[in-house]
């Protein structure tokens, strides 16, 4: 107590007047860096793990960079082989048919399932479902991808027997090419519907009262008021949900390594499984940067997409 | 009035089977890892039930040193992000110095970059720096910008006179970060510790390909390792993935509203 009295002048003094102290002094450089250490841990590690890596990332990709050579520059070799590569070209066309069936597909759920929650269950029994169906979205991809795997299996027979039950002969899921895609991306939809239930729904909670009550004074249905009010009011958070469901779906891996393993006859090999395979199974780690670089642009285009409209809508 | 009941049965039905396809599958990963069977299906006898599979995930496949390794990684990911990440949001939005805002966009840049662009490069340097198969390499990418954004963001709310206050009663920085940052971001700290958590714990490529030593696993791993190692043992491969899923699981039942906090916000970086 004694001592911050003693002090208290001097450090009221230089707050009051701060233009009286003469610039460039060292104490005042010293001051005006004083929040110089309380970054400088944070800035190390990021360092080290994230913006070296990146700024590596680039520079392999220019090299022959293997577990057989340290690497030598070799210009656009790498990019060049990708082209040729059909296995890189069939990995990147199915990322995209991936996420074109994903996004759609989870925003949609996600969001029908949101308005009927907020409308017709404003009560326990609504919040109880969304706590429950957030529960695949906390569960690992991994664990996720091994579940599914065992239910789909027919030697196991879970959702063959269902659809016995059901008088249908149940689909080779993960034996067929295009289907074991498709069933990859139905997967990835049933995790993470919840997520992005839990983004809408907490949209149409902010939509006001008034806008509704409006509508339905002047006789517009349920079904009008959810589309002529709540998909227009959502436009931000439907944008939100499509970009981060794109870029998600872009950095697939877990549940293919799990579920297939790229198969069959690499039919699900997604561009990180690429990457995975050139770098750390071949150990190509020159032509896996090259692949990351191409996956990193992809990305960067559609933040930046976003960034853009986002500015827009303001 | 009929018409209103029979839509309100509609919509109870349809959310009802929402929520039974929502958790079938978890609720067929449980009563399998509790069956000797090789084989599930749709039966199952109770009289069967028996905690073998479990036994054998710490007898056979190393599931003990698993969760301690999760859980030793676990707590480095949570304090280090945690620490560093204040730290730095203070340094940000309350002792900016010239420079630093520009810092902070790099550090906003970083956050669209996702971990599977940079893995061949961290692969290296973790490599170099000889941390290869220590806890701290399984950590260390766990820390990354978003943390120091979200807490920025709710640091903003921290009035700058009550730091100007306590500075002119002779308060040094660390002393109000300690005394009057720290108690009143709690929430915040919370949010990031639990998704923290649930991102170290389920992190599986960077484990995957930096783990060369068995005892090093991971509990996820450890879990993805048995599909490829025990083909049709369904049983045993449910109970690791059962002894993965009930971390994240309980934690979830604990804290509920921290974890949806944490989780969302991730969203809200983009």
């Amino acid at each position: 107590m004694h001592t911050s009295i003693d002090h208290a002048p001097t450090v009221s003094g230089r707050r009051v007047r701060p233009n009286d102290q003469r610039h460039g002094t060292p104490r005042r450089i010293l001051r005006k860096f004083g929040g110089v250490p309380y970054l400088m841990p944070s800035l190390a590690i990021l360092l080290v793990v994230v913006v070296a890596p990146i700024v590596m990332t680039l520079i392999f990709s220019f090299t022959s960079y293997s577990i057989l050579q340290p690497g030598e520059f070799v210009g656009w070799e790498n990019y060049r082989a990708l082209l040729a590569d059909q296995a890189f070209m069939s990995s990147v066309k199915q990322t995209f048919v991936y996420t074109l069936i994903v996004v759609p597909l989870q925003t949609l759920l996600a969001l029908v399932i949101a308005e009927i929650i907020a409308k017709r269950f404003p009560n326990l029994f609504g919040s109880f479902a969304r706590s429950v169906l957030f529960i695949p979205v906390l569960s690992s991809l991994v664990v996720v991808g091994i579940v599914w795997r065992f239910l789909l299996d027919p030697r196991a027979g879970v959702v063959e027997s269902l659809f016995r039950f059901v008088g249908l002969e149940q689909p080779n899921w993960l034996g067929r090419p295009f289907l074991a895609l498709v069933t990859v991306a139905l997967v990835t939809v049933w995790k993470n519907v919840g997520y992005f239930l839990v983004i809408y729904y907490a949209g149409i909670m902010g939509i006001s009262r008034d806008l509704y009550d409006a509508a339905a004074l002047d006789g517009a249905s349920r079904v009008q008021q959810f589309v002529y009010i709540t998909i227009p009011s959502l436009r931000p958070v439907t944008f939100l949900v499509v970009v981060l469901g794109t870029i998600w779906s872009f950095q697939v891996f877990d549940l293919v390594y799990t579920m297939t393993g790229g198969g069959p006859g690499g039919a699900t090999t997604t561009m990180v499984m690429s990457i995975y395979q050139a770098g750390f199974q071949n150990y190509q780690m020159g032509y896996a940067s090259a692949m990351s670089v191409v996956l990193l642009a992809i990305i960067l285009v559609i933040s930046l997409f976003q960034r853009r409209l986002m500015g827009k809508e303001k | 009035m009929t018409r209103s009941r029979l839509g309100r049965a509609f919509w109870t039905v349809l959310i009802v089977l929402a929520l039974i396809v929502a958790m079938l599958p978890f609720f067929f990963m449980a009563i399998t890892s509790l069956q000797k069977t090789t084989s599930a299906g749709l039966s199952f006898d109770l009289s069967r039930l028996d905690l073998s599979n479990f036994a054998r995930l710490f007898t056979d496949y190393g599931f003990g040193s698993a969760i301690v390794t999760s859980g030793i990684v676990v707590v480095i990911a949570c304090v280090l992000n945690l620490v560093v990440a204040s730290l730095a949001a203070y340094a940000f939005e309350k002792k900016p110095f010239p420079g630093s805002e520009a810092i902070f966009v790099v550090y906003i840049v970083t956050m669209m970059v996702p971990v599977q662009v940079t893995l061949v490069p961290l692969y290296t340097i973790i490599k170099e720096l000889g941390l290869f198969n220590t806890h701290l390499a399984l950590a260390l990418p766990i820390v990354n910008a978003f943390g120091v954004f979200l807490i920025r963001q709710f640091m903003i709310s921290v009035p700058n006179e009550l730091i100007e206050a306590a500075r002119v009663d002779g308060a040094s920085d660390l002393r109000i970060f300690t005394r009057i940052i720290i108690p009143t971001i709690r929430p915040v700290l919370a949010a990031l510790a639990v998704f923290t958590f649930i991102t170290t714990w389920n992190d599986f490529l960077w484990p995957l390909v930096s783990v060369s030593d068995n005892r090093m696993q991971t509990v996820t791993l450890a879990a993805a390792n048995m599909v490829g190692n025990l083909a049709q043992q369904y049983g045993l491969i449910m109970a690791g993935a059962t002894v993965s899923f009930l971390v994240p699981f309980v934690m979830y039942l604990i804290l509920q509203r921290q974890f949806v906090e944490g989780v969302t916000a991730s969203g809200i970086k983009g």
